[in-house]
């Protein structure tokens, strides 16, 4: 929750609506709080009078070139209010307006509203009625640019390469992402979307592997590369850790080698917790999976001690019950 | 005795400045300053964040009786009713930037065109109509609820509202609280909406906004609140219930984080804390790490909290930690209903709202489920006794306050 205004954006040379000539013929609409509001906002005089031609407009269905301009200066004031987007998109449809135009006017506001909900739903229904994504790559790059997590501006992009298949060229770009920043999980995230569209083959599969491990051996304690290397192995045809060997190698190699990574050692138990329940209650496999949980709960990963411990007695509870079978 | 203080202990033993807390909420109840005016179109939330933090805080009666009727009569002026012949936009608008002071009819009629309810503005103030003991009988549940599922898409997500609204996990969460608050479904597809929450279920196992997006703590607690509140929380396996749980406990830094990577922020520690409870693993945590950093965002001079130290509080951050703490179990907190985020004393509310309503046979309960959601009987208990005493204090007050997010 943050308090932006934008009342000094508007400029110091502002004229009142109601001394501009051209605005004489509409008589502004207050709005109707009730008798007793409460969290009532002391409104500026400006965020109150044009909103009280806003509303004005609205009673009189006025959808004219000015018309549009007020929502400008509106959503400037509050480019959160829903209905004046909606009551813009009227306007605009309405006038047939020139929607690169449109398209430009929201570069601008994205570049200062970059997280505003209401902004990135408009460029959607404008680049759909376009019918044009071909602003959308950049734009999106220059969000991320400012802030490579930006929620909305990844959304946005996944939307429009989606939408208009638009996934040629994107790999490179989250390449260039995760070496600039190995922990950015969003651009990890952005590659699993662009690998399950293109397809994981055994091949993908195995070059991914190759990819992450290679971060991994920079980076070992980066949770995203660990995420994405479990969620590419599940992607193998048996859905397996153990699917592909080098994995479990790698990380015994690291293990051995003195690493003691929460994320290293949480993988190696979901491995040998999964070949102790494949290989029908094997002790020798167990006993490793409660071990790790020991060295988690105690030394590598104190703040989940409790999960560690519910992790080892759910695998005892499970290799019982099997046995029992 | 040793002179040594170890700095973790100073932090353990930091009070939650309860009387604080309640003032800086009760503040935003009143006239807010012109540089909120960018938060006019959701004011509601700010009532919620206030009414359901003081009543966290169990300060309710700190509220006078005549500004709790003003809070409901408020609240109830923002229910747009659609006529027959108009739009299903039924549901609570959480401003009155759409309402006209005008006599003239035909003016009005033209504004009427662009008022519709929003559904995070329709669950908040069911929420603070329930939290403050309202019976909601100016409601007309049947009409709500057709407004929520005409919001809602093909692909089973929901829109905010009728026109101009993107869809996603947070409206989807808003329309599992509001039918499952006004006890009734109606139209809304059950189904659809499951597929779409399992569609956005990430490689890692956390939910996402929409589809392939990244897993996000928010979005997390949406998706799962939603199926907990659709009674579909059993049609997760056993495997996905453990992914979720790792995924989620993964995100404890000391507080919580909302994505891998992400820093540390108070909000998290309700989304991903009622998440947990949710899948009833909240105990897993480490409660004293969680409470030492929420401590450190406690704004010691004005009350609230804020997202990070040394931040300026805010009534988001202030109601949301608080009820991270109120799951670790903070005296002075009353527990929270993890799902609705609302107080059990306004859930218990609630649930004695639907028997009163299943015993009538209202027609509007044709056809719904039983309740989905377990609550230990002892927690019941003494929320209901709670509930009693906050009707007594009201008592004062006109009418339709009475009778028992
Ligand atoms: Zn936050």
């Amino acid at each position: 929750m943050s308090d932006s205004s934008d009342e000094e954006y508007l400029g110091t040379d502002w004229l009142p609506y109601s001394e501009r000539s051209e605005w004489a013929d509409v008589k502004p609409l207050p709005q109707d709080d009730g008798p007793n509001p409460v969290v009532a906002i002391a409104y500026s005089p400006k965020f109150r009078e044009v909103f009280d031609y806003f509303r004005a407009i609205i009673a009189s269905r006025e959808k004219t070139w000015r018309a549009l301009e007020l929502t400008t200066d509106a959503l400037r004031l509050n480019p959160a209010n829903y209905t004046v987007w909606q009551y813009r998109r009227d306007i605009l449809r309405e006038l047939d307006a020139n929607l690169k135009n449109e398209l430009d006017y929201l570069t601008e506001v994205i570049g200062q509203n970059a997280k505003n909900y209401q902004v990135w739903h408009h460029r959607r229904v404008i680049v759909e009625m376009l019918n044009d994504a071909s602003q959308e790559l950049e734009l999106t790059q220059n969000a991320l640019d400012i802030d490579a997590k930006n929620y909305h501006a990844w959304q946005h992009r996944q939307w429009a390469i989606r939408t208009f298949n638009l996934y040629d060229d994107e790999l490179p770009f989250v390449d260039r992402l995760i070496c600039e920043d190995q922990r950015n999980n969003s651009a990890w995230n952005q590659r699993f979307f662009v690998l399950k569209h293109l397809g994981f083959t055994p091949e993908v599969i195995q070059r991914e592997l190759v990819y992450t491990m290679n971060r991994i051996r920079i980076i070992k304690g980066n949770e995203s590369a660990w995420n994405y290397l479990v969620g590419v192995l599940r992607q193998s045809e048996d859905g397996l850790l153990s699917s592909y060997p080098e994995v479990l190698e790698f990380s015994e190699e690291l293990y051995n080698a003195g690493n003691r990574s929460p994320y290293l050692l949480a993988f190696l138990i979901d491995v040998y917790q999964e070949q102790a329940l494949q290989d029908g209650a094997n002790e020798q496999l167990a006993r490793k999976v409660y071990t790790l949980c020991d060295d988690m709960a105690t030394k590598h990963d104190v703040i989940r001690r409790k999960y560690w411990q519910y992790v080892a007695a759910n695998l005892k509870s499970q290799l019982s019950s099997k046995s029992a079978k | 005795m040793s002179y040594h203080i170890d700095m973790e202990d100073a932090a353990a033993n930091e009070p939650v400045l309860l009387s604080k807390h309640s003032k800086n909420l009760l503040r935003f109840l009143h006239l807010l300053p012109a540089r909120m005016a960018s938060h006019d179109n959701t004011r509601s939330t700010i009532v919620f964040f206030a009414v359901c933090g003081l009543d966290v805080l169990n300060a309710l009666h700190l509220i006078p009786p005549q500004m709790r009727q003003d809070i409901i009569n408020w609240i109830y002026g923002g229910l747009v009713v659609p006529r027959s012949n108009e739009k299903q936009c039924g549901g609570f608008m959480g401003c009155r930037a759409m309402v006209p002071q005008t006599d003239d009819a035909e003016l009005q009629e033209c504004v009427r065109a662009y008022q519709w309810g929003h559904l995070a503005m329709t669950y908040t103030s069911v929420a603070v109509l329930a939290t403050l003991g309202d019976d909601l009988t100016r409601l007309d549940r049947k009409n709500i609820v057709a407004g929520v599922a005409a919001v809602q898409r093909p692909d089973g997500s929901f829109s905010a509202c009728i026109d101009g609204s993107e869809s996603d996990m947070r409206f989807v969460y808003c329309a599992a609280t509001i039918c499952h608050m006004l006890d009734y479904w109606g139209d809304v597809n059950k189904e659809t909406m499951y597929q779409f929450i399992m569609r956005s279920l990430r490689y890692d196992y956390g939910f996402s906004q929409e589809l392939e997006g990244e897993a996000h703590g928010g979005t997390t607690f949406c998706a799962l609140a939603a199926l907990e509140l659709s009674g579909q929380l059993h049609r997760l396996d056993t495997c996905t219930v453990e992914r979720l749980k790792r995924w989620l406990i993964f995100r404890q830094v000391d507080g919580f984080q909302g994505r891998p990577n992400k820093p540390v922020d108070t909000c998290y520690s309700f989304w991903i804390g009622a998440s947990l409870r949710i899948l009833n693993a909240f105990e897993l945590t480490d409660y004293a790490k969680n409470r030492e950093y929420i401590m450190t965002t406690q704004d010691k001079l004005v009350g609230g909290f804020a997202k990070w130290p040394q931040s300026t509080p805010d009534p988001f951050h202030t109601y949301l930690g608080l009820c991270g703490l109120a799951f670790t179990g903070e005296p002075g907190l009353s527990d929270v209903m993890p799902s609705l985020n609302i107080s059990m004393a306004a859930y218990a509310h609630l649930k004695q709202l639907h028997e009163s309503w299943r015993l009538k046979g209202d027609e509007n309960t044709t056809g719904a489920s039983p309740y989905s959601i377990a609550t230990t009987p002892e927690l019941l208990d003494a929320a209901m006794e709670q509930q009693m005493k906050m009707c007594d204090d009201s008592e004062t007050s006109t009418s339709p306050l009475i009778s028992a997010q």
